[in-house]
């Protein structure tokens, strides 16, 4: 029992000081913990929030859809969509016009009046076509007012709705019984707009028939190769003439009433073609055109980094001299602490006009796409943004490279390997799948990058014309990260756009989510077959 | 993990190789299992100094290493045994600052730090095993063709033959002929050591360099390598660096005592077990000191 008391004194805790009843290491304990949930809950937060804006959108989206069809919006587009068609073909014309302007001053070397006399009987063709659809372009523009009438009158009932809400909200029900709600009546306002229906059935007719007309006096054209494409121009307008009786049919079929479905709001996002806000007839929130800038900025960013950052990582990991690494692996690494709008800046002032210059360069006339004249482009923004990958791309794959153990490469060089041959059969390949993930993380850097994208990759919403190959570099393009950082100061709180845009982020936050995600699982693969 | 050590091996010219003028054919292509006739010096080392950086590593080392006989290196760790190895295929050439200061390695009469030398032909010629398995991760048979591949070997023929010999040298053929492509890390630890042994003897080299290949394995893998290093003994010089005295008796014909970066005593292992002539070394062998 004697013995045994000094060590039970041992055993007691003699720290004193305590906190809330907590103990020193218990506060150290709740500290770090504290500042992991804090992370957490942040990012919970972000989450929650980003949805919530967000969900709103797929409601006011259907709305704003159904709006379309019954103040006759879409029952119009089909008519529409046939004067663009015909539009799109005396475009078709006017290209046709440039190729014997050039195939009669180039070739044969004519002077320009004389170029221009024997073009003659084509511009009389042409302007002839481009007449007929005098009657449709009437018939639309009339019909056009008319909608939109319908539409503005709906906006002002749907504007006094909210005004007697918010009055209703701060309790003064005296006022908002005063607000007067003037109801529109579709079926009674759309019938003006129908009852064109044997109007138009005229007009497309007689279209149809001037087109016919006009056809038949098409002139020959000098050369073979013009009078395939004068052929072809036939065929087309063969084919777009055979299009008439469906636009008759979905004119008759068409109904006001018919409810657009829940799904359409997703898909008419999701699949829309077209970002088209603050239009003065119609507004569509189709991601497309920025889903496929963000990724071809991307592509592009990725073709260049890629090389750069890994065979940056494979120099520095297996080849350069301490002194080498010592300059190279800070050097690269610094570009990471760039702000990106000062990249972006750099982008406008020096790259774009530099990158210009050079495709107007004659001797680099052969590549695809040059010369071009729009500074800001999708070769530009990628070219920065790749700049802004490297670093990530180069680390990342450098870690990957050094975690290859050193016993593989003795057993290479034991055997006679030269290193080359190390570094290509042995080194990279049991690193590959870091390399990957290096990759992926470069590539989730690049597509939410911002600053960048808004100062350089030009801000046209459009899908760019990939049937010019691989010159559809040279195009300008928007881009999700960019459009929400331009547009969201001007939207008003609450708006389908604002929502819109809050869907686009979260469609990067999934996306972003995705690259991530396969990343670690191709990380964690590695991991095992390094064993 | 970076090499800077000046590396002459991807630019030198690959057409002096290790053979002298009067060497009427390369050993590697004598027909194996010839009895060995009197001893034949093949490596000889010439009054080596070796340092890392500032610190000398080994101090005027000679000896003469036997054609087609086992030479063990032994002594306690630090003592140089696996740094005279590494030089003998300048596998040391991978380690930054490193460097032979005085004398010469010659083997078969040609100087290996010459510059004129080629170090892939030196490595294709003396192969090596190390002291943890390395297989790469790759298959079997992409392990044991990988030599072969680097020379420019293609014939899908010659390789699957290569790989059979190869393997049933090892005597690893039985435990994985039905798996080759299997990946070679799926294998146990004496089965990747007896692989990376295949691999090492896929190339043909004359001599094989092995640095303490069985301190990673448990008495029955070790019992296998050696078996198999009596097996590989009538086709192939061996050398070996091991920490088992017993392991040093069992298999080598020769051992070489090292202490200190010197070399204390050489001579025919009865005579290093039983009748040393140092003091120093009868105290290791007899496990007094070390």
């Amino acid at each position: 029992m004697e013995a045994s008391s000094p060590a039970s004194h041992l055993l007691v805790n003699k720290s004193r000081i305590r906190l809330f009843g907590l103990s020193f290491d218990d506060c150290i304990r709740v500290f770090f913990g504290g500042n992991a949930i804090v992370s957490i809950i942040v990012l919970a937060l972000i989450t929650y929030f980003l949805f919530r804006e967000g969900a709103g959108f797929f409601g006011q989206n259907r709305q704003n859809l159904t709006v379309y069809r019954q103040a006759g919006l879409e029952y119009i587009d089909f008519i529409r969509a046939q004067q663009d068609d015909h539009t799109a073909l005396t475009r078709y014309l006017s290209d046709l016009r440039l190729r014997q302007f050039r195939h009669y001053t180039q070739e044969a070397k004519l002077p320009v009046a004389d170029a221009n006399a024997k073009l003659a009987v084509f511009d009389d063709f042409a302007g002839q076509f481009g007449d007929t659809v005098e009657p449709i372009r009437t018939l639309v523009s009339d019909l056009t007012e008319q909608a939109s009438a319908i539409k503005e009158k709906f906006t002002v009932m749907e504007d006094k709705k909210e005004e007697r809400r918010q009055l209703m909200a701060e309790g003064r029900k005296g006022d908002a019984d005063r607000v007067i709600i003037t109801p529109v009546n579709f079926a009674e306002e759309l019938k003006p707009i129908i009852g064109t229906l044997p109007a138009y059935k005229e007009a497309s007719a007689e279209f149809s028939r001037r087109i016919e007309q006009v056809l038949a006096t098409a002139p020959v054209l000098p050369t073979p190769e013009l009078q395939v494409r004068m052929d072809r121009f036939k065929q087309l307008t063969r084919e777009y003439l055979s299009g008439f009786p469906a636009v008759v049919s979905h004119l008759e079929s068409w109904d006001y009433a018919k409810p657009v479905p829940a799904v359409q709001a997703l898909t008419s996002f999701i699949f829309g073609r077209e970002w088209l806000t603050a239009s003065f007839w119609q507004d569509w929130y189709g991601v497309i055109p920025l889903l496929v800038g963000s990724l071809m900025v991307s592509a592009v960013a990725l073709l260049l980094a890629v090389p750069l950052g890994v065979g940056a990582a494979i120099y520095v990991n297996q080849i350069a001299t301490p002194a080498e690494q010592k300059f190279i692996k800070p050097g690269i690494e610094f570009i990471s602490a760039i702000p990106s709008v000062v990249l972006g800046f750099f982008g406008i002032a020096v790259l774009g006009q530099a990158l210009r210059a050079l495709s107007q360069a004659s001797w680099l006339s052969w590549v695809p796409g040059f010369p071009y004249s729009e500074r800001l482009n999708i070769l530009t923004a990628g070219c920065l943004l790749a700049l802004m990958a490297v670093p990530t791309i180069f680390t990342l794959a450098e870690d990957a490279l050094n975690n290859v153990p050193r016993a593989f490469k003795e057993a290479s060089f034991a055997l006679g390997a030269t290193r080359l041959q190390t570094v290509i059969k042995i080194i990279v390949p049991a690193s590959l799948s870091g390399i990957i993930s290096a990759v992926l993380l470069g590539l989730g850097r690049v597509i939410g990058e911002t600053m960048v994208v808004l100062l350089c990759a030009g801000n046209r919403i459009a899908i760019p014309d990939f049937s010019a190959g691989l010159a559809v570099v040279t195009q300008p393009v928007h881009t999700m990260t960019g459009i929400i950082a331009q547009e969201m100061g001007e939207v008003v709180q609450g708006s389908i756009h604002y929502r819109a845009l809050f869907v686009v982020g979260i469609l990067l936050f999934f996306l972003s989510l995705g690259i991530n995600y396969v990343a670690q699982i191709v990380v964690r693969r590695y991991r095992i077959s390094i064993g | 993990m970076v090499i800077t050590a000046p590396i002459l091996m991807d630019t030198l010219p690959s057409a002096p190789t290790i053979r002298p003028a009067t060497a009427p054919a390369p050993a590697a292509t004598a027909p194996a299992g010839q009895a060995a006739p009197a001893a034949e010096t093949l490596i000889d080392i010439d009054h080596v100094d070796f340092f890392y950086g500032q610190s000398q590593a080994l101090h005027d080392v000679s000896l003469q290493i036997e054609d087609k006989k086992v030479t063990a290196f032994i002594g306690p760790s630090g003592c140089g045994k696996s740094t005279l190895l590494r030089c003998l295929n300048r596998m040391n050439d991978l380690i930054d600052g490193t460097r032979v200061a005085k004398g010469s390695i010659k083997i078969r009469g040609v100087d290996i730090h010459q510059a004129d030398v080629d170090v892939i032909e030196l490595r294709k010629r003396v192969g090596m095993v190390f002291q943890k398995s390395n297989p790469f991760p790759k298959s079997i048979y992409e392990n044991i063709t990988f030599g072969l591949r680097l020379q420019g070997v293609t014939n899908k023929a010659r390789l699957d033959e290569v790989v059979e010999k190869s393997l049933r040298g090892a005597a690893l053929w039985d435990e994985v002929k039905d798996r080759l492509n299997a990946s070679g890390l799926g294998l146990s630890g004496g089965q990747q050591q007896r692989l990376c042994i295949a691999r090492a003897i896929a190339v043909e080299p004359e001599v094989i360099l092995m640095d303490e290949p069985c301190s990673a394995l448990d008495p029955v893998a070790t019992a296998k390598v050696e078996e198999l290093i009596q097996e590989l003994r009538t086709r192939f010089t061996i050398v070996i660096v091991t920490h088992n005295m017993q392991q040093a008796a069992r298999c080598s014909d020769k051992t070489a005592f090292f202490y200190m970066g010197k070399l204390i005593e050489y001579a025919d292992t009865r005579n290093i077990f039983t009748n040393p002539a140092n003091a120093q070394t009868e105290a290791y062998v007899s496990g007094r000191f070390g």
